[in-house]
């Protein structure tokens, strides 16, 4: 008989939260079944192992094998972690997994996890991440002026620099700090996972995004754990990670949709609005601005920002004149 | 199986009087080792950690300073005293303005240690002072200091709705009704109950040289500025000034403002209730790192399995697919926090309940009602366990246990009444499409 | 004996000088709070280095607590059985439970806990947020630290019964003063 691996997978997330968690449920069922049962991946979610943020430290100590989380949560710890979850004013899902699988993206990932024992992978995708949900209409950047927002992260810092005050507010308290005005604005993911926390019934202006275009979330592996397997074994767990991953991208557009078509039909008071041309022209100078400090900090930083911001360059001048051109058309038609 | 035997061996343990946080520790050291090695210790610094960042629970040191704050300059007792007069003659009016005041914080937070400490030190040394019954007294502080949960903001209902996948708005909004109810009954309690035993909450002593509506005049004026501490605390989270957990800061430098008018500031007095505050929110956080590694042995030695199991056993027919879960929630209360089964357990009951179409509002409204009693259940009541930190000796841990029990009941009484009859409180048991 | 007196007056004063740490950190984080609020809402300043700071006052508020509680006979028991004893049977329950809760639990969260503050260490972590506060290695150093001085406190917990199965000592003395603390 062969012999069988257990790995186990700590998640970010609790234990049925949409969309993310459905990942990392398909993706332990995936690895058992093309394995035959050989494969069986564990999965615990922050109920149980209460370090939601701990997951890189667990994974790259041996305490899991796995991870599934988000590179840009490790910004703090190692500063070139941001570049793969989703940059400000950055590709969309399908660029970016171009650039991932066919340009250096995966490489450049390889590079950073590496000295950390760490092999980490694309997890999925949210699709382009709303811009967030506003009390009062944002006509002119002098109304972000000292606007108290929920914004963490570079994008973030990306609104400090045009005169918003990020601040910190406890994920419990937030619909409180929302509805009392204690602040003024929140930004979290899209309609699947916003309307579960109501903000649709306390906040009329849902923002478009600019900030995450395609939010990959990722699987971690400890070096170590990934070694032990047998190669065939290797070549399942990264299938499953990638069908998983594309899995969770079509979830969340189809997730999203329904969710969106609830929020019109029962909280009408919601507007969608977009951020007028002065702001995110002040933002995309503040964006770069950030990131030639960042690149100044660090080589490795700089040659990751080079490699997407070529990969960007080449592969939008395709993305215009297929996609958008295509969408341009229909919204003529229609 | 190790889960079992460990909250057996836990129980006895407890009994021998080793203080309870390390009681935890120590069994779930024993056990950790033996089922998994070491090794396991490795994620300790992590759940540590979690509870460092968790600020909600910043609530927890700060209640307690304008608690001590308050009592330490004898405005807390003025307060209560005041309100009592107010009664005249009824007994049981100290009481009353116990759940009063408990009604008020429990709208300012939803953590049960900031809420039961303080009422504790605020009220439970006025309690005894003017004679009443230890359990009483315990009891209805016990029961007014965990009405937080219910009564929002509150952090079950918060954790229910991500789920069930329920607005917070709309949970919020369901809860206000049978907060409400629950608040009435204990006073009915309290009017009904001290007629037949009056000697259990005496009524304040007249003060025979004012006339008894001198004696109201001079009672609402000396309520007016601790109570207007209060009304700022919860003020400041409805103008928007503060979240829950920052208000509970205003309410501490509050109260030291209102020492300075009294004349009763000194900085020895601060620096004294700073010891006070840190020794009891010790108390408090010793306990919940106790049960964390408790808690992370059970479930990293399969106990959480072992209960998803016995649950998938529950019956198919709506009402008692309801009652027994909601019998399962209640005994399991006894044991684990409410965390845990939010998490654990929830998820498993919620999409046979959703299947059943029962309506998922009303639902989560039972569980939390169902939940708030797990604070309050011997013998791992933490709200119990709490109160009995900041307690004067004479009062003991089974004085805790008894008191309490009346308001368990009445709990119990209004899940029932949100079961058989939704439509007081504005809901319907099944979901309308 | 007379060793054993100095080491417990000695470890005594290392558990209440975490509670003077802890005393001042208490007040600092009020501050810090109403700080923080004001200048939220009447100046419209918010600095989430500021907010940082007050979760890691409190941490340092309840962790550094633990160990002086202990020393104050803080931590609440059930005490079915505890106030019946005699001295010499609360000083044997508190002999043996500090020998194999206390200093064992201290000495696993002190061993872990120093590899999660090294870690954080050598990599220079800090907050992933827009101003907030960099060497979060300090704060996580804290649990370590407290484990030690938990493991002191225990030891503290074996002389101190020690004195009173001498008969040099005994618990009333010790015990929760003013009905508070
Ligand atoms: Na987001
Ligand atoms: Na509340």
């Amino acid at each position: 008989a062969q012999d069988t691996y257990t790995l186990r997978l700590a998640e970010t997330w609790g234990p049925n939260f949409p969309i993310f968690g459905d990942t990392t449920k398909r993706f332990a069922k995936l690895a058992e079944e093309m394995s035959d049962g050989r494969l069986r991946i564990r999965i615990d979610s922050s109920n149980k192992h209460k370090a939601p943020f701990g997951i890189f430290d667990m994974v790259k100590a041996g305490q899991y094998d796995m991870g599934h989380s988000a590179s840009y949560y490790w910004k703090g710890k190692v500063p070139e972690t941001l570049f793969f979850t989703s940059m400000p004013f950055g590709m969309t899902a399908v660029e970016q997994y171009a650039w991932f699988y066919e340009g250096d993206g995966m490489k450049l990932m390889q590079e950073v996890y590496g000295p950390h024992n760490l092999l980490s992978f694309p997890g999925g995708n949210t699709g382009v991440q709303m811009g967030g949900w506003f009390r009062k209409e944002i006509k002119s950047l002098d109304d972000l002026q000292g606007l108290k927002m929920r914004i963490p992260g570079f994008a973030g810092e990306v609104f400090a620099k045009v005169g918003v005050s990020p601040t910190n507010i406890p994920p419990g308290e937030l619909y409180t700090a929302l509805e009392r005005n204690t602040i003024d604005a929140v930004e979290w993911v899209g309609p699947a996972l916003d309307l579960r926390l109501g903000f649709q019934q306390i906040a009329d202006y849902y923002y478009t995004g600019w900030h995450e275009p395609a939010t990959e979330l990722q699987f971690l592996i400890n070096k170590d754990s990934w070694n032990k397997l047998p190669k065939d074994l290797q070549a399942i767990l990264k299938t499953a990670m990638r069908v998983s991953a594309y899995d969770m991208l079509i979830q969340s557009q189809d997730a999203n949709a329904k969710a969106w078509a609830t929020i019109k039909e029962k909280y009408p008071n919601v507007q969608i609005k977009h951020f007028p041309d002065s702001v995110f022209k002040a933002m995309y100078k503040a964006n770069n601005e950030l990131l030639k400090e960042v690149a100044a900090k660090s080589d490795l930083a700089a040659k990751i920002i080079k490699s997407q911001e070529d990969y960007l360059k080449q592969t939008r001048a395709y993305t215009n004149i297929s996609e958008r051109a295509y969408l341009n058309t229909m919204a003529e038609v229609e | 199986m190790t889960g079992i035997v460990m909250f057996g061996a836990a129980l006895l343990l407890l009994m021998v009087g080793f203080p309870v946080a390390f009681t935890f520790g120590g069994v779930a050291l024993f056990f950790g080792i033996y089922a998994q090695g070491m090794d396991l210790f490795a994620f300790m610094p992590f759940r540590i950690m979690s509870v460092m960042q968790n600020k909600v629970l910043m609530a927890v040191p700060l209640f307690i300073f304008m608690g001590v704050v308050l009592q330490r300059t004898k405005l807390a007792e003025q307060l209560l005293t005041s309100m009592g007069r107010l009664f005249g003659g009824l007994p049981g009016g100290l009481a009353i303005s116990t759940i009063v005041v408990g009604a008020l914080l429990a709208a300012s937070t939803g953590v049960v240690g900031a809420s039961v400490v303080a009422m504790g030190l605020i009220s439970l040394p006025v309690m005894l002072a003017h004679k009443y019954d230890k359990r009483l007294s315990t009891g209805v502080i016990c029961a007014s200091g965990t009405l937080g949960q219910i009564v929002p903001p509150s952090i079950i209902l918060i954790i229910l709705g991500d789920v069930l996948g329920l607005p917070v708005g709309d949970l919020f909004r369901a809860a206000v009704g049978p907060g409400v109810v629950l608040i009435g009954l204990y006073i009915a309690y309290i009017l009904i109950m001290t007629r037949f035993k009056p000697e259990t909450a005496p009524a304040m002593p007249a003060d025979h040289s004012l006339s008894r509506k001198q004696e109201i005049g001079a009672a609402l004026l000396a309520i007016i500025p601790p109570l207007a501490l209060i009304v700022v605390v919860l003020g400041s989270i409805f103008a928007g000034i503060a979240t829950p957990t920052e208000s509970s800061a205003l309410g501490g430098v509050g109260a030291i403002v209102l020492a300075i008018i009294y004349r009763q500031f000194s900085f020895k007095m601060v620096w004294n209730a700073a010891k006070d505050t840190v020794s009891v929110t010790a108390m408090v956080f010793a306990i919940l790192i106790g049960a964390t590694a408790f808690s992370m042995v059970f479930s990293y030695t399969g106990g959480d399995y072992l209960l998803e199991d016995w649950l998938h056993m529950l019956p198919g027919d709506h009402w008692g697919f309801i009652i027994l879960s909601m019998v399962v929630i209640l005994i399991l209360g006894f044991f684990i926090d409410f965390v845990e089964i939010s998490f654990i357990i929830v998820p498993i009951l919620s999409p046979v309940a959703e299947a059943m179409g029962v309506n998922m509002l009303w639902f989560a409204i039972l569980i939390a009602m169902n939940l708030q009693t797990s604070f309050l259940t011997p013998p791992f009541g933490f709200a119990l366990f709490y109160l009995k930190g900041v307690a004067p000796p004479q009062v003991k841990t089974i004085d805790i246990y008894k008191g309490i029990i009346p308001f368990i009941l009445l709990q119990i009484l209004v899940l029932a009444m949100i079961i058989i009859f939704p439509e007081w409180f504005g809901m319907t048991d099944l979901a309308t499409y | 004996m007379r060793w054993i007196i100095k080491l417990d007056e000695w470890l005594a004063t290392a558990s209440k000088v975490c509670g003077w740490v802890a005393c001042g950190a208490m007040i600092l984080m009020a501050l810090n709070v109403f700080y923080d609020v004001v200048a939220r809402y009447a100046f419209n300043s918010v600095s989430i280095g500021l907010q940082e700071m007050e979760w890691h006052l409190y941490s340092v508020v309840f962790l550094l607590g633990i160990p002086y509680a202990l020393r104050t006979d803080g931590h609440v028991r059930v005490d079915v059985l505890y106030t019946k004893w005699g001295q010499k049977t609360k000083a044997w329950v508190n002999l043996v439970g500090a020998i194999i809760f206390v200093i064992p639990f201290a000495y696993l969260i002190a061993t872990y806990g120093y590899d999660f503050a090294l870690d954080s260490y050598n990599m220079g972590e800090g907050s992933g947020d827009p101003g907030g506060l960099p060497y979060r290695w300090i704060i996580k150093s804290v649990i370590p630290l407290t484990a030690f001085f938990i493991g002191t406190a225990g030891l503290n917990m074996v002389t101190f019964a020690i004195r009173v199965l001498a008969g040099d000592k005994s618990y009333e003395v010790e015990h929760s003063a003013e009905g508070l603390a």
